[in-house]
């Protein structure tokens, strides 16, 4: 994909992006710096399937924040100060994102020249203090009862509802941006994989699609077919997976322990491809690493059985009673404050937002081929379900037409041995979560020099927050599950 | 509702009769090490290309001198790629966790002791039954393993291995990640809160050693320099297999 740069002075961005954002199909990218001397502002077009890159100096380390006007862009401002230094003016709630108190006060790990001062407190947290009758706290984290990453889940409550919920996260933050930026371009993809490894396809894709976009290399056809493979292969295992959740958080543990096992049928599918359950390794710049074409009828099979014993579970899960009582209703998010967040994913088309990267950017045989875009309209927890057992259902379809029209030739084409001087690299992929953004910068010798990621959950982080709203604290187990968020590719 | 009994019962158990079974002729296990034809520092390939230099290449050929820590291999597969002389080969096995974190170190030289069992003779408190109290800070891969263990085909409650909610109730304690700089001081207090007796087990190479995230500003270097560690089960992420076998070396 062809990416503009356009530059453009730090104060004009707030009106052009609004402007950008009212017209239908245009979003918000990501918004990050190089080194610090610089922001940069990713804005796709999705009905013409581009993306521009605005480039805007910065010399003191300060800009006016666009989040007062844009409530998307909150999180991103919050981080690039955390990594850069970058002060927002008039942020409204400014306060650190990834780095913890135990790091130093000046530390900015991915700015060129660390001689920024930090205003004092920089390091310092405080949640939100809701004040009135009656209102009590109740914070849980980072270490959580069960069996999932660490975050921080600030509530404040009036008697069983919950009327407000902040989430802090960087608790794994293991600094892998900066680490991808030292790293030579063919060590890259295991950093990468391992950045969120339940999408470790997608990231796997997303990363050689950024490599080969910054030097115009097209991978053979058959690459792109296996790689589609792979990754709704990883997408049928994590709705599986998170539909399991589901099914347990509402207690429906005939439902939850039927689809768990039934995950380990879609896990084997993983390894008939890659010899892996998690498909790491499998997808690499220039193609994929082995040809599976010896395991592929064995794969058809699997795929069929998977969906027919599939049906008679979701059907039970999705007419009972009590499910239909637990999830309707719950956790909603409006259409509008999806949109204004700019909601990715599962979530954003519960609540009838038409993004699906698939249908838009080109990596693996998409946008040539691809599922049919699933949408529900009310936002709760019960439309996120249902849009997960569509495309469930449709990834399913979609790999046995992958497997009828498996072409022969090549699974892999060679890469040069070092990238291109001055280039940018863009992938972007329809992950199980959303959209995932790889987006990679080349120094003048070729090396990468600044390698950013942005994980669906960036955005739906806030959608979370929103859905839990005026909801009972016992409903959040359950919203949480709908939402199924990532912490370590959020961390990074 | 007499559906979905029906259903269930049509299924029958799906409980895995067999401990441990070998997993399938495509799948990539961790590599061993076989019969030496390495030549060594004189081709190196599999060194320069592992990602997270579990290899170390200690001398020339013919029959080089070269070792191989599980603790941080990820299982990659690279070095079984690129070996003209086939020394690194798949290891069909999922009874991988070791007791001792040098017996994860393979050698070239000792090729007769890679399945080290070294099972001391004092009988374990917890010979019939743990609690398990899982603290996660890493990818999610080893959670999502550690709940498969949990589901119907593993089936790890039979063995008497149990997850709990809070650290009070723990006998052993079950990290996954590399533990990055903010999870340090949770953890800590964490092990603190269990009862004694108790254990700790390193979940996946990044509990084990930093793995691919080591020697960074995150301080992400796996347990050893926080936590006592009393069993290691390498891989990325381990097998529900490896795992169960893992934390049974507590139980005996």
């Amino acid at each position: 994909m062809n990416i503009d740069i356009i530059p453009i002075e730090a104060e004009l961005r707030q009106d052009a992006l609004l402007s950008w954002l009212n017209q239908p199909g245009k979003r918000l990218g990501l918004i990050t710096s190089i080194d610090g001397g610089q922001i940069v502002t990713l804005l796709l077009d999705t009905a013409d399937s581009a993306a521009t890159l605005w480039e805007s100096k910065i010399s003191d380390c300060k800009y006016n924040s666009l989040t007062p006007r844009i409530t998307q862009a909150h999180w991103m401002e919050r981080t690039m100060w955390d990594m850069f230094g970058l002060e927002p003016n008039h942020h409204p709630r400014l306060k650190h994102n990834l780095l913890h108190e135990p790091y130093e006060e000046k530390f900015y790990p991915l700015r060129k020249d660390n001689d920024v001062v930090a205003p004092s407190g920089h390091r310092q947290y405080h949640s939100l203090k809701v004040k009135g009758d009656g209102i009590y706290e109740i914070p849980v984290g980072p270490i959580h009862a069960g069996i999932i990453e660490p975050g921080h889940f600030h509530f404040s409550c009036v008697g069983e509802i919950i009327f407000n919920l902040e989430i802090r996260l960087g608790y794994v933050h293991r600094g892998i941006e900066k680490r991808l930026a030292e790293l030579n371009w063919k060590k890259q993809r295991f950093l990468v994989e391992a950045a969120a490894s339940d999408s470790a396809a997608a990231y796997a894709l997303a990363h050689a699609v950024a490599l080969e976009s910054s030097i115009d290399l097209i991978v053979p056809e058959k690459a792109q077919h296996l790689r589609s493979l792979a990754l709704e292969i990883e997408r049928v295992a994590m709705h599986i997976s998170d539909l399991t959740g589901l099914a347990a958080d509402v207690g429906f543990l005939a439902i939850s322990s039927s689809l768990g096992r039934l995950r380990g049928a879609s896990l084997g599918m993983a390894e008939l491809v890659s010899g892996n359950r998690f498909l790491k390794g499998f997808i690499c710049p220039g193609g994929v690493i082995q040809d599976p074409d010896n395991n592929l009828s064995k794969l058809k099979a699997k795929a069929k059985n998977l969906q027919k014993e599939l049906e008679p579970v979701i059907r039970y899960f999705l007419t009972n009673q009590v499910v239909l009582d637990r999830m309707e209703n719950i956790g909603k998010v409006s259409e509008r404050l999806a949109k204004d967040f700019g909601l990715v994913g599962v979530a954003g088309r519960a609540s009838n937002q038409e993004y699906d990267a698939r249908h838009h950017f080109s990596a693996g045989v998409y946008p040539l081929l691809k599922p049919a875009i699933v949408l529900e309209t009310e936002g709760d927890v019960f439309c996120r379900a249902k849009v997960r057992v569509a495309e469930l259902v449709n990834s399913l379809a979609f790999i046995d037409m992958l497997l009828e029209t498996m072409p022969s030739g090549l699974h892999c084409t060679n890469m040069p041995d070092v990238l291109r001087a001055n280039a940018v690299g863009l992938g972007i992929v329809e992950a199980h979560r959303g959209e995932l953004i790889h987006l990679v910068f080349t120094d003048e010798q070729g090396n990468c020099k600044r390698y950013a990621i942005k994980d669906p959950s960036v955005n739906n982080w806030t959608g979370l927050a929103i859905a839990a709203r005026n909801n009972l604290v016992s409903d959040f187990p359950l919203c949480n599950k709908s939402f199924s968020l990532s912490y370590s590719g959020h961390d990074l | 509702m007499l559906r979905l009994l029906g259903y269930l019962l049509k299924n029958g158990v799906a409980t895995s009769k067999e401990y441990c079974p070998s997993p399938g002729e495509e799948v990539i296990g961790l590599p061993k090490l076989a019969s030496n034809n390495c030549i060594g520092s004189e081709c190196s390939k599999c060194s320069d290309i592992c990602p997270t230099e579990a290899i170390s290449v200690l001398d020339g050929g013919p029959n080089a001198n070269l070792e191989l820590d599980l603790g941080k291999c990820i299982g990659c597969a690279m070095c079984i790629r690129v070996c003209p002389e086939k020394t690194f080969s798949s290891n069909a096995t999922t009874q991988t966790a070791a007791e001792n974190r040098k017996s994860l170190v393979l050698s070239t030289k000792a090729l007769d002791t890679q399945a080290v069992n070294d099972i001391e003779e004092v009988r374990s408190p917890f010979a019939r039954s743990v609690a398990c109290r899982v603290v996660s800070t890493g990818c999610s891969a080893c959670d999502l393993e550690l709940s498969a263990a949990s589901n119907s085909i593993f089936d790890m409650e039979r063995f008497g291995i149990q997850i709990v909610a809070s650290p009070r109730f723990a006998d052993v304690l079950l990290v996954t990640g590399p533990v990055p700089k903010a999870m340090h001081a949770a953890l800590k207090s964490c092990y603190d809160a269990m009862a004694e007796p108790k254990r700790v087990i390193a979940v996946g190479t990044c509990a084990i050693s930093g793995g691919l995230h080591v020697s960074g500003y995150a301080e992400a270097n796996g347990i050893a320099d926080i936590l006592p560690v009393d069993v290691y089960i390498p891989g990325c992420p381990p097998h529900p297999w490896s795992i169960i076998d893992g934390i049974r070396k507590v139980m005996r």
